[in-house]
């Protein structure tokens, strides 16, 4: 009995022993001693500052037109899906009216990103410090190689990436149709307009200013993805003149009213407008 | 071995295992940080964005305003010591004229009365 008590004695203090060193090691792991991360990659940034962060990347796309650098810089930031975060980013943007004018940058490099052919490549954005750390998922920095800007390649043949055509800024919008639609499955009144670059492709973040006696109204194109990221649309009052045109200027386009329709049944009912712009 | 001779060993391992547990397997994670800790080759293409803008539209109360989130160093200190990566790292030299540009004109640069912002 007395032996037996001993023996049970022996294995709790051993066990003890390592529950107080446990304990000691991780107050040295997790409170005196914590890991510190002086060193931070744009990845762990706060939300707010991943967004200016991105604000920032889309205005140097804007600036520079270099799409590889900017996607090898996007890439840093680890979203899911780069192209979704910078339109959701540009459409709170426009709804929080644009305090920082940043959503047309966001949306064109979204546009952009969208455009460009599957398989583009990033170019590896050697570095640092940290060389053990991947940058871009799938480009190791070599230990070996110095450090070296966001955009030096690691092969020195690979070639900097192109200048992205963009529209000649400040480039002039015309209207290149007009037409009343009479379709029974939008609401009426419904005035849409898409507006597209030189190439035909779609424009979102432009604004439209459409005016009216005694009032008007801005809007803008991209807040409905799903019908265009070039499209806008408007509800317009019966028997109200409108008249539009671009912020960015362009033609102005007047005496716009939602067209007088007739079902098949002889009842009488407003239609819609379509309007297409296009940077000549 | 002696009774309390185990007991310190044990202790030994336990604070092994926390260090352990504590730095590799689990460590401290810091997922909100601030622009001013990123690392330095991070804050330079940071800086080098805001160069690349300044050389497009030429607005220096933007630029100063855009490195402010990097700390509460004067812009031109932050756009600085950008630079000194730049030259150190070997950027093109594209790369380093965009950022000369903004340090000379950052230098010259007087902030306006209460605050960078525009």
């Amino acid at each position: 009995m007395s032996t037996e008590r001993v023996s049970n004695r022996g294995s709790w203090y051993l066990l003890t022993g390592t529950l107080i060193g446990l304990a000691l090691g991780l107050l040295v792991a997790w409170i005196l001693f914590p890991v510190e991360y002086v060193d931070t990659s744009p990845a762990s940034l706060r939300p707010d500052f991943k967004d200016q962060y991105r604000s920032m990347i889309a205005s140097a796309f804007l600036a520079t037109g270099e799409l590889g650098r900017a996607q090898s810089r996007l890439s840093l930031l680890d979203d899911a899906d780069p192209v979704q975060a910078l339109t959701l980013q540009s459409q709170s943007a426009l709804s929080a009216g644009d305090p920082d004018g940043s959503a047309y940058a966001l949306a064109r490099l979204a546009d952009a990103l969208k455009l460009s052919p599957t398989g583009v490549s990033i170019l590896p954005t050697s570095t640092p410090a940290s060389a053990t750390q991947p940058l871009l998922s799938g480009a190791t920095v070599t230990p070996a190689h110095p450090p070296a800007s966001m955009i030096t390649p690691v092969s020195s043949p690979t070639p900097r990436p192109t200048r992205t055509p963009t529209p000649t800024v400040g480039a002039a919008y015309i209207l290149i149709k007009q037409e009343d639609s009479c379709e029974t499955n939008l609401p009426e009144g419904l005035l849409q307009v898409e507006v597209q670059d030189a190439a035909g492709r779609p424009v979102p973040g432009a604004e439209i200013i459409l005016a009216w006696q005694g009032g008007e109204e801005h809007f803008f194109t991209g807040l409905k993805p799903e019908l265009g990221d070039g499209y806008a649309d408007f509800t317009m009052t019966p028997d109200t003149v409108y008249t539009i045109q671009l912020a960015s200027g362009g033609q102005l386009v007047s005496n716009l009213s939602a067209p007088s329709c007739r079902t098949s049944a002889g009842d009488n009912y407003h239609g819609g407008v379509r309007l297409l712009f296009q940077q000549p | 071995m002696s009774r309390w001779l185990k007991f310190f060993f044990m202790i030994a391992v336990g604070i092994a295992i926390g260090l352990i547990y504590g730095w590799v397997i689990s460590p401290v994670e810091y997922t909100n940080t601030t622009p001013d800790t990123l690392r330095a080759d991070y804050r330079s293409d940071y800086v080098l964005m805001v160069a690349e803008v300044f050389h497009a539209d030429q607005n220096i109360d933007l630029a100063a305003r855009q490195l402010g989130i990097l700390g509460s160093e004067p812009p031109t200190k932050i756009a600085a010591q950008a630079l000194e990566y730049a030259l150190q790292a070997n950027f093109p030299a594209s790369d380093l004229s965009l950022l000369q540009n903004l340090v000379a004109a950052l230098q010259t640069w007087q902030p306006a009365p209460g605050g960078t912002s525009p």
